[in-house]
């Protein structure tokens, strides 16, 4: 084989990035450089959005073969776990294994609080019909209002995947702003007698109640829902192993290394889908601003139940703790205690803020395995390695291996 | 559109719904389990005799108060001396 040096760097050119570089590849390497400084000099949600940005940078340099549709390619592998719904699920296991339940045991009609907030999901759900998305998208978009990320990008991966990275981005964002959005909502809805309202000490729990707590919830809502399993599921798992007491082991490792590790693998996967023909469309302008609505309603939301709660309570219940019932666990429960104690320097709501925080996860997974009741695939398609070995096998032999499978999914 | 919109409502309407449902379905079941397995406080533990071994463990205390100060007060540790530690 001969080479000719202007034939060889005819060659080399042509198969740089340069060469192949378009306008929206462009815009798109800015975005992720956007998304790093946010993550790094702002300090918005670093650890998902720091990840995010590098994901979608790489995956925009031409020829790179790093997109999530690039097939072979290796973030295509990673974004394999968001397609089939692993990641989620498994970073939901991690968050059981850090979460307390013991406030919202403590004080169980804080879960109202988390229910409360869930209206913002279907304020936008309503929305994003309005600006003419269907009802699959709208649903994917409303999710935003849950201010969970793994639960939003579950139900994006699975009712809307092509709008999957601006719910991301969407989500995560403004997760980061709560700290910024919720208080001038909070301060607008209360009065100031109402933020100076203390509550009482919360009572002890025993660490049986902790236990069986887990499995009760996995009982009880996934048989009413069995959509949101894959979430609640392994959420109350990571729990358990953090107040059985006896996987000290599975619980470190869940809190820790497990969590970490899938996050990372989330974040550059998710970025990895944020490709200029996926992202820079008028769409995408419509999610950020629903985005907004959602986590705007959802405090006002549980602000106003809290209202309703103190009102009933003879003003036992100070509003603000209502705020946190968007989830955002701990940050919009660091909020409640901050415009609290803004208003009265003694006054400590913080542990009472954290019931309804984890109320939120709870009540945005129930939400979430609403829709999915809703508009989700009862029967999921088959597995990807299923559907390779079928495609690999002899026509005969692929007819009863399709049978087979829609003999178990039946 | 307006459809759409009215099936939109419909839909939140009943989620709504289906939420509240399921949260004050675990609300009660809380309030149940709490009630089955109550909050037994642990025995308070009986007062320590001042033994040898507590004796070093309080030395083990003033080392490190002596080290800390030491070092927040720039000074050395054989300028000044503890004399009391006392229980608040």
């Amino acid at each position: 084989m001969e080479f000719s040096f202007g034939a060889s760097a005819t060659k080399i050119i042509t198969t740089t990035g340069f060469s192949s570089l378009g306008g929206g590849d462009a815009i798109m390497l800015l975005v992720a450089c956007v998304l790093l400084y946010l993550a790094i000099w702002k300090k918005f949600e670093p650890l998902l959005l720091l990840p995010m940005g590098f994901g979608c940078l790489l995956a925009n340099i031409p020829m790179s073969m790093m997109q999530s549709t690039d097939s072979g390619g290796l973030l295509n592998f990673f974004y394999q776990g968001v397609k089939h719904e692993i990641l989620p699920p498994l970073v939901f296991m991690g968050v059981g294994a850090l979460t307390d339940f013991g406030p919202l045991l403590a004080n169980p009609a804080t879960l109202l609080l988390g229910a409360a907030a869930q209206i913002g999901v279907y304020f936008t759900l309503v929305g994003a019909v309005y600006l003419g998305f269907n009802m699959h998208e709208a649903s994917a978009i409303g999710i935003i209002g849950g201010a969970d990320g793994p639960t939003s990008i579950f139900i994006a991966s699975k009712l809307a995947p092509h709008l999957l990275a601006p719910i991301a981005v969407a989500a995560y964002s403004y997760m980061s702003l709560v700290p910024l959005i919720q208080p001038p909502i909070m301060k607008f809805l209360t009065t100031e007698k109402e933020r100076k309202i203390k509550m009482e000490q919360l009572q002890p729990i025993s660490q049986t109640v902790k236990i069986v707590f887990p499995v009760v919830v996995t009982i009880v809502c996934c048989l009413m829902l069995p959509g949101v399993t894959p979430l609640l599921g392994m959420l109350m798992l990571g729990n358990l192993f953090r107040e059985s007491g006896v996987t000290a082991r599975l619980h470190e490792t869940a809190e820790t290394h497990l969590i970490n590790i899938v996050t990372i693998l989330l974040a550059l996967a998710v970025g990895s889908s944020m490709t200029a023909d996926s992202f820079l469309r008028i769409e995408t302008l419509k999610i950020i601003v629903l985005g907004l609505l959602a986590f705007s309603i959802a405090t006002a939301g549980g602000v106003l139940f809290g209202k309703i709660m103190c009102k009933m309570t003879g003003g036992r219940v100070n509003p603000l703790i209502g705020s946190a019932g968007v989830s955002a666990v701990p940050m919009a429960a660091r909020v409640s205690q901050k415009v609290g104690s803004d208003a009265d320097s003694s006054n400590f709501l913080l542990m009472h803020a954290m019931g309804p925080n984890v109320a939120g996860v709870i009540g945005s997974a129930v939400a979430a395995g609403v829709f999915i009741s809703l508009f989700g695939d009862t029967v999921p398609e088959p597995h990807a390695a299923i559907a390779d070995v079928i495609g690999t096998v002899e026509p005969g032999a692929k007819a009863a291996i399709a049978q087979v499978v829609e003999a178990l999914q039946h | 559109m307006e459809v759409s919109i009215s099936a939109a409502v419909n839909v939140s309407v009943l989620a709504m719904a289906v939420i509240f449902a399921v949260l004050v379905i675990l609300i009660f079941t809380i309030q149940l389990l709490v009630k089955l397995m109550p909050y037994k406080a642990p025995p308070p533990a009986p007062p320590r005799r001042k033994t040898a071994a507590s004796a070093s463990s309080e030395d083990d205390h003033v080392a490190a108060i002596t080290a800390t100060l030491a070092m927040h007060m720039g000074k050395s540790p054989s300028d000044f001396r503890i004399v009391n530690i006392s229980q608040r």
